[in-house]
């Protein structure tokens, strides 16, 4: 894989829950030694179901959780420790948008105030300049004839719309790297392509590199080019799209891509097999490979040793003690 | 959250005003304000400050702890209302004639007050102030004279002026009494009541058996009273003023100085209004700033203001603030400031750290810090916009309170020695036993306008809570 623009190196990121004064503290390991690259303009998909550490992975690489241990190289600097006025600037290069449009904009703030604020901090142009930014940005997530919508409040738009604004407002001070967590899940059946699609094109036209968090793996292969799945905080297969859809190799990415849902008649006569089980607790995960007590082809070596990831095939990596070379 | 509401304050005061209770209190307060701004510009501080202060000698024509003048509507008597005299002044109702003694240098001057006395009541005082620019012994000697309506001529005294701004408390003068019980009881031979007094004898038809009895019905009609003073010295002045002091005064009524209420109940508005808001406002801000770096930095900052906050809530807040004003010599503002002061780490730290730990994790916020904003800029202009409107109707609703701590602490004589405010009235009105003397206008006064400040504090509030709180809407 070539020099990437984000370089994540066994990054970590555990949380202490604190149980009372005397009993002692707890430890979630919500990611664990999580290693990988993305390339300019590219798009990954971060894939792995609720509570997988996904989210976190996301906001810790973005710099909102401090990470408890790993580097993180954006452009060959290590941004992993970066303070202050140097912070600011990774804040700037970067970009976010939630799953929830509602939740992301304070409700007493106009869009355009909301897609100003950003430019604001970042001391960007003069008062003048800004509306007109604020205004590209808003045509640029066709939400057009713009006047009709600077002036409104959050709570007058529709959850699309919203997440229209959510995107401007990630990409306002035109970042190269840019997370996007679940940004259509809460959102209508009916809108969702449309908003998958228009990050999309803005990310292509831009060269923006992209995280995009989901569960829905049927989304994933028409906004990106790489899949990660996530399992338990590890990231547990990393793939080009096609290729993971096409031979997926861990038994987990496996079980996930048989479980979604195929509209055929032929497939109530077809068993589906399902892993049995539930993903283990963060706070005390299983020695070895975290998906040990589900996997239908566990070794004695799975239940004492983290597995080793392996490359199967060129830009095809597993962590699977299947195919660790004996 | 999130209604279509917040951060816009016009709308919310238009809301407000749809509700009877903040119409309500908005009239209440704007009446409050204009009666301020009327008591600042009428009465200037300095000017209030010496009326106040000035003691007896700035009202010595006004009655003592006289009713209001309306109080008359609610009887069915005439109550008296002060009468004054002066020779110095033209009037129809007084003359003054000098005649010189030739070769003696010496001359006497007869000055008569007429004035009509139609009152069912007896007055509460007579007085008589002499002017005289004698010197050395020429004091002038003083003959005065009653004159009744039914043409009775009596000398209550002879008096010898003891100096050049003499006064003659006729209506305490014990050797009045004695003269005029003297001359009654010779020609009533009956066991004189032991409650006769100087105004009795001179106001009330006087008999057999009312002296016997101490009751007397009052005498209308012209009296006249006579003052024949022998001056020595040619050029030596004469003037006297004589007063009859009724029983009702003003609009608001005096107290034991003879002070007119009203100085103190219209500059008791705006003290009060300026003290609560001023205390409510800041109190309310500082907590509001307190407690979201509480909850919002957490850790030991956060424990560190809540260790505080909650033992600052144990601590008595009088106690306090009493030792504080004997200690310390204190004005008002030093009195708002350690009130202030001992608020600040008090309930609203509490619960609006709970709202602030709720809106830490709101999606926005996290979204704002993804974009760079700072911790002082998401304080400042994400969480505190968020939880204002809530905190709004608690600022109102809490004026009253700062109001009514300030009139207590007067009331407990620890408020500012200077300013004329409601609590003084009512510490005054309290050590002079207004309510045991039936002078019930002395503390009801100042109860009616710290009444009507809290009603309008408190509609406003109600008004204010039902808009940031949809549910407690009426259906």
């Amino acid at each position: 894989m070539e020099e990437g623009v984000l370089r994540v190196e066994n990054l970590s990121k555990w949380f202490t829950i604190r149980r009372g004064l005397l009993a002692p503290p707890l430890t979630l390991r919500a990611v664990d030694n999580v290693s990988f690259e993305l390339r300019r303009g590219e798009a990954v998909s971060l894939v792995g179901e609720s509570g997988s550490g996904k989210t976190t992975l996301g906001k810790t690489v973005l710099r909102l959780y401090e990470p408890t241990s790993g580097r993180i190289l954006f452009k060959g600097r290590d941004v992993t420790n970066l303070k202050g006025k140097e912070l600011l600037w990774y804040k700037r290069e970067t970009g976010l948008v939630q799953q929830d449009p509602y939740g992301a904009m304070p409700s007493f703030m106009t869009i355009s105030r909301i897609l100003e604020e950003p430019l604001i901090i970042h001391k960007i142009g003069t008062a003048e300049e800004r509306k007109e930014a604020v205004f590209k940005a808003l045509e640029d997530v066709r939400l057009t004839p713009v006047e009709d919508f600077a002036f409104k409040y959050p709570h007058m738009l529709s959850g699309g719309q919203l997440q229209r604004v959510a995107i401007a407002r990630a990409l306002i001070l035109g970042p190269s790297f840019v997370v996007a967590d679940e940004p259509v899940s809460m959102l209508d059946a009916s809108v969702r392509i449309e908003i998958l699609t228009l990050m999309r094109e803005l990310q292509e036209k831009r060269g923006i590199s992209f995280i995009y968090i989901t569960h829905d793996l049927s989304t994933t292969r028409y906004f990106s080019e790489w899949i990660f799945i996530m399992y338990a905080g590890h990231l547990v297969e990393k793939a080009p799209t096609k290729e993971l859809i096409r031979e997926p190799q861990h038994p987990y990415t496996q079980a996930l891509l048989a479980a979604i849902p195929d509209p055929d008649p032929e497939n109530r006569k077809r068993y589906r097999e399902v892993p049995p089980g539930e993903p283990p607790s963060l706070i005390n995960p299983p020695p070895g490979c975290r998906f040990h007590p589900r996997c239908p082809y566990v070794m004695d070596v799975c239940r004492s040793e983290e597995p080793p990831v392996v490359e199967v095939k060129p830009g095809h990596y597993v962590k699977c003690w299947l195919y660790a070379k004996k | 959250m999130g209604s279509a509401r917040e951060g816009k304050v016009k709308s919310i005061v238009r809301e407000a005003l749809s509700y009877k209770s903040g119409a309500a209190g908005v009239g209440i307060l704007i009446f409050l304000a204009a009666l301020s701004i009327y008591a600042v510009i009428a009465i200037p501080y300095d000017e209030a400050i010496r009326m106040w202060r000035g003691q007896e000698a700035m009202w010595l024509d006004n009655p003592r702890t006289a009713a209001p003048e309306w109080i008359q509507f609610f009887s069915v008597k005439k109550l008296p209302k002060t009468i004054v005299l002066d020779s110095r002044t033209r009037s129809p109702y007084v003359s003054k004639a000098e005649v010189e003694m030739p070769g003696l240098n010496m001359k006497k001057v007869i000055i008569e007050f007429r004035f009509v006395y139609d009152f069912d009541e007896l007055p509460s005082e007579l007085n008589i102030f002499f002017f005289s620019n004698f010197s050395g012994a020429g004091a002038p000697l003083v003959t005065i004279n009653w004159v009744k309506p039914s043409a009775e001529t009596i000398t209550m005294a002879k008096y010898g002026l003891r100096a050049p701004d003499d006064r003659l408390y006729v209506s305490i003068s014990d050797s009045i009494l004695r003269t005029l019980t003297n001359l009654y009881s010779e020609k009533y031979p009956v066991n004189t009541s032991e409650r006769l007094t100087v105004l009795k004898l001179l106001f009330g038809k006087v008999d057999g058996a009312s002296l016997e009895s101490g009751e007397f019905e009052v005498e209308k009609g012209t009296y006249r009273l006579i003052l024949e003073a022998l001056v020595f010295g040619v050029q030596t002045s004469f003037d006297a003023k004589a007063v009859v002091y009724g029983t009702i005064h003003g609009p608001a009524g005096t107290d034991h100085l003879r002070r007119p209420l009203e100085i103190a109940l219209l500059w008791g508005t705006p003290i009060a209004l300026a003290f609560g808001l001023t205390a409510s406002l800041l109190t309310t801000f500082i907590q509001l700033v307190i407690a979201t770096v509480s909850g919002w930095y957490g850790g030991w900052v956060d424990s560190l203001i809540q260790r505080i906050t909650e033992v600052n809530m144990v601590l008595p807040f009088l106690p306090f603030l009493i030792m504080i004003s004997v200690f310390y010599k204190v004005d008002i503002w030093v009195i708002l400031a350690v009130v202030i002061a001992l608020s600040i780490f008090g309930g609203g730290i509490k619960s609006t750290r709970a709202l602030v730990m709720q809106i830490k994790e709101y999606p926005y916020i996290e979204a704002a810090r993804a974009y760079g904003a700072s911790d002082f800029r998401v304080i400042l202009l994400y969480i505190i916009p968020k939880i204002l409107p809530p905190v709004i109707p608690g600022l109102v609703s809490a004026v009253p309170g700062y109001v009514f701590l300030e009139a207590a602490l007067a009331f407990l004589g620890l408020g500012d020695p200077f300013l004329p405010t409601w609590g003084k009235i009512l510490n005054d009105a309290n050590t002079n036993g207004a309510l045991y003397r039936g002078l019930y206008y002395w503390v009801l006064e100042p109860a009616a306008m710290l009444m009507l400040t809290s009603f309008a504090f408190a509609f406003l509030g109600f008004a204010l809570d039902k808009i940031v709180n949809p549910r407690l809407r009426e259906m």
